[in-house]
């Protein structure tokens, strides 16, 4: 056993934390660490990445990949986090751009593989539906093919920062009639520009509207851009799901919000003294503690098994206990907070609070914010099934 | 950076987990407890043939010379069959003692023959009524020929009435030492019974009993015992992986073929997300365990890492997660896990034993959350801060 990065490892790492910490402003990365990163943010902070060759390591070779080892893969994910960076568009990155690298026609690659990963191009996840949530194969809409274009009626729902989405990728029914609901469904992209279709925001717990409903009334898709075969769609769907898995856990986030709390405590003033020094507070600062460095080893296993080209069952153990661990630090940094962290806007929906860089006053906000993380991407109670079913053979 | 075995511990493990497996069919930690021994005369004596009773010992003594990741594999493998053999207890935790305290005779009276497997050391630290980490109530008392008597109460004392030698923690003129005690040496009164996990544990009384100290020159006894310690609370971990696996395996099979309502228990969702949780507590307990393991041997390479906060750590953590697997394990058995045949209720039993064996968890936890530790970012490599 080995618990050190190896020197080039070392080097490796340090040259991102270089683009890291010198390129991407320190005032995206602070709102970031707040969860108050804006639409600019994420653009600059993505096309810096891109300018660096670090937008899309994952991507293959001739589309701006990296093929790194999964070691520099797992660093490359824990160093975006621990430094606050905005996250590449995952819509982009992780879903529709390898989906395009590998199911695409050459002519969808050149158009929009290059726009994609300096996010030119935004794209917006067209998959949810009221219907269809964690049984995503439910969905309804419907595409129907009429001369050299498919016509597309229905609703998506859950769009996660739809309101600036140029295009979308939208699993839609090709085939009513198939026999099975995964059969018969197509992966279409849509420009959002097209007549027929209308945003509505979603307010959320937290005061944001970073997630929308959209409805499509006979929106017409050029047959072009159907990606790979009519009535596929299900398996390219799937094929996102053995994809990068790598920063599932946030334990990185996690290690910046513990250092964060951690070095607050001592100035946050008690009854009786500081903060840092109350037994309940420490308490619940070991048992997080205790809990990252487990998820850590564990992340190291399953890089380690990788890099041995053997594949690990335990992403939804990662996904499922890494976002509880967040999830209960940003509860801690609540509690931290009490009254002063309660402020979600001054002036009116939708403005920002007093000291709204203050991670103190926007604890409550980030705390019901974070009630996403165990629900999107897989609910925590799908993440047990998959285990009972792949793991435990329940 | 790499928390695996190679293919030399891989292969440690695949053969301690086979002899042990042969030796403790279904129902094997009843037999092999309510034996006199306390274990598998057959078991013990196939792990000697393996050399694995002389693990933590030198090669100038008889000994492997391995290191923490072959006492990992080893006792993983013992838990995985709910195994009783004293390895930890009975030859690594008294070889470190004698290796860290002793002179060069008494490790050469010693060290050869745990290293045989010919007998097993008892180490007596524990006390009624007091904690673990404070200076034992045992005292001993020096006459003016440089003679040692200790007098005073142990218990429990695991596997003391199988031992050859006790080693008593005691405090002579306000320091606390480690001495050398023959087993049948006089003014010692002697009550065996059975500890929690079915295991043989002793009151061990002394009235005046003749002792030796373990104790080279200019060696701090103290820290040695606490760097004993950490080491084993690092080295039980081990079995707890092994237990937590089985316990979970038998829970999973109990699952599927126990039938109530005409189905089989799996067809019901809510027992089936508890397996599953208990599968997540289980690999991050593995992970805690390997993690603390591979640290315990960079300390050994001359890495600078505090043992004992990493042990207290690792303990915790782990040991929360034994007592809900032993919890769950039970309940979702029903009552027949509470019976002393049910395989489920050997794991259990052993596995509550585990958290508060060394002091116990809440003052694991205790001396975790008051050290300056509890507050720093954790980050699992060495060198990554």
């Amino acid at each position: 056993m080995d618990l050190e990065l190896s020197r080039e490892d070392i080097e490796f790492r340090d040259g991102l934390r270089e683009v890291f910490t010198r390129e991407v402003p320190e005032e995206v990365r602070r709102r970031n660490a707040l969860s108050r990163t804006t639409r600019d943010d994420i653009v600059a902070s993505q096309r810096i990445l891109n300018a660096h060759g670090l937008a899309v390591p994952h991507w293959p070779v001739e589309w701006g990949g990296k093929e790194w080892t999964p070691t520099q893969s797992h660093i490359y994910a824990s160093e975006l986090q621990r430094n606050s960076v905005p996250q590449p568009l995952a819509f982009n990155v992780s879903m529709i751009g390898p989906i395009i690298a590998e199911f695409g026609s050459e002519e969808q690659k050149r158009q929009f593989l290059p726009a994609t990963a300096n996010l030119d191009i935004w794209w917006s996840q067209g998959f949810s539906e009221p219907e269809a949530g964690s049984d995503l194969a439910s969905l309804r809409t419907t595409a129907r093919r009429d001369g050299d274009s498919y016509v597309l009626n229905g609703q998506k729902t859950w769009t996660t920062l739809g309101q600036y989405g140029d295009w979308m990728f939208v699993l839609a029914r090709t085939d009513p009639d198939a026999p099975r609901k995964q059969q018969g469904l197509s992966f279409l992209l849509l420009d959002m520009t097209t007549p027929g279709i209308e945003r509505r925001p979603i307010d959320l717990v937290d005061g944001s509207d970073e997630v929308n409903e959209f409805f499509f009334d006979n929106v017409r898709v050029p047959a072009e851009n159907l990606v790979g075969e009519e009535n596929q769609g299900w398996s390219y769907a799937k094929f996102l799901l053995g994809n990068e898995r790598n920063g599932i856990a946030q334990i990185g986030t996690s290690q910046r919000v513990f250092a964060d709390l951690a070095e607050t405590a001592a100035d946050i003033p008690t009854e009786t003294g500081a903060l840092a020094d109350d037994p309940q507070f420490r308490t619940s600062m070991h048992s997080a503690r205790t809990t990252l460095l487990a998820l850590e080893a564990t992340q190291l296993r399953v890089t380690g098994a990788s890099e041995n080209g053997q594949a690990s069952p335990v992403s939804s153990l990662l996904k499922m206990e890494g976002t509880k661990a967040l999830q209960e630090l940003s509860k801690l940094r609540m509690h931290a907070s009490a009254e002063d962290g309660m402020l979600l806007d001054a002036g009116g929906p939708g403005e920002d609070p007093l000291r709204a860089d203050d991670a103190a006053v926007v604890a409550a906000a980030q705390y019901l914010n974070q009630r996403k993380l165990s629900i999107f991407g897989g609910s925590n109670e799908i993440q047990r099934g998959v285990i009972a079913k792949t793991i435990l053979g329940l | 950076m790499n928390l695996d075995f190679n293919e030399d511990q891989k292969l440690l493990f695949d053969t301690v987990d086979s002899a042990v497996g042969r030796g403790y069919p279904a129902g094997g930690r009843a037999e092999a407890t309510s034996s006199e021994l306390g274990w598998d005369e057959g078991v013990w004596k196939t792990l000697a043939e393996l050399g694995l009773a002389g693990l933590t010992i030198s090669g100038e003594h008889g000994g492997a010379d391995a290191g923490p990741v072959e006492v990992y594999a080893t006792l993983e493998a013992l838990g995985k069959h709910a195994a009783a053999e004293p390895l930890l207890d009975g030859v690594f935790l008294p070889s470190w003692l004698i290796a860290g305290l002793g002179t060069e005779e008494q490790a050469e009276q010693f060290l050869p023959a745990l290293a045989e497997g010919a007998t097993t050391i008892a180490v007596a630290h524990a006390e009624p009524g007091r904690p673990w980490g404070s200076a034992p109530s045992v005292t001993a008392s020096r006459s003016g020929d440089g003679s040692v008597v200790l007098t005073g109460v142990k218990s429990p004392v695991r596997h003391a009435d199988q031992a050859s030698t006790l080693l008593v923690t005691a405090v002579e003129g306000g320091t606390t030492g480690v001495y050398v005690v023959d087993a049948g040496a006089a003014g010692i009164a002697r009550t065996d019974g059975r500890s929690a996990d079915w295991s043989h544990a002793s009151q061990v009384e002394f009235a005046g009993t003749p002792a030796t100290p373990l104790a080279a020159a200019g060696v701090d006894a103290t820290t040695v015992l606490h760097t004993a310690f950490a080491r084993a609370r690092v080295a039980v971990l081990a079995e707890t992986v092994g237990l937590m696996e089985s316990a979970l395996a038998h829970t999973v099979e109990y699952l599927k073929n126990r039938k109530q309502f005409g189905v089989p228990l799996a067809t019901f969702q809510a027992l089936v997300h508890r397996a599953s949780d208990l599968y997540a507590r289980v690999e991050l307990a593995r992970s805690m365990a390997l993690w603390a393991t591979a640290t315990v041997e960079a300390a050994d390479g001359g890495a600078g890492v505090d043992l004992a906060a990493i042990a207290d750590d690792a303990f915790v953590f782990v040991g929360d997660a034994a007592t809900a697997v032993a919890e769950e394990a039970v309940q979702l058995h029903g009552g027949i896990g509470m019976t002393y045949e049910a395989e489920v209720a050997h794991h259990a039993a052993r596995l509550t034993a585990i958290t508060e064996s060394f002091g116990g968890i809440a003052a694991a936890r205790r001396r975790a959350v008051a050290s300056e530790s509890a507050l720093r970012v954790p980050s699992a490599l060495l060198n990554n801060a």
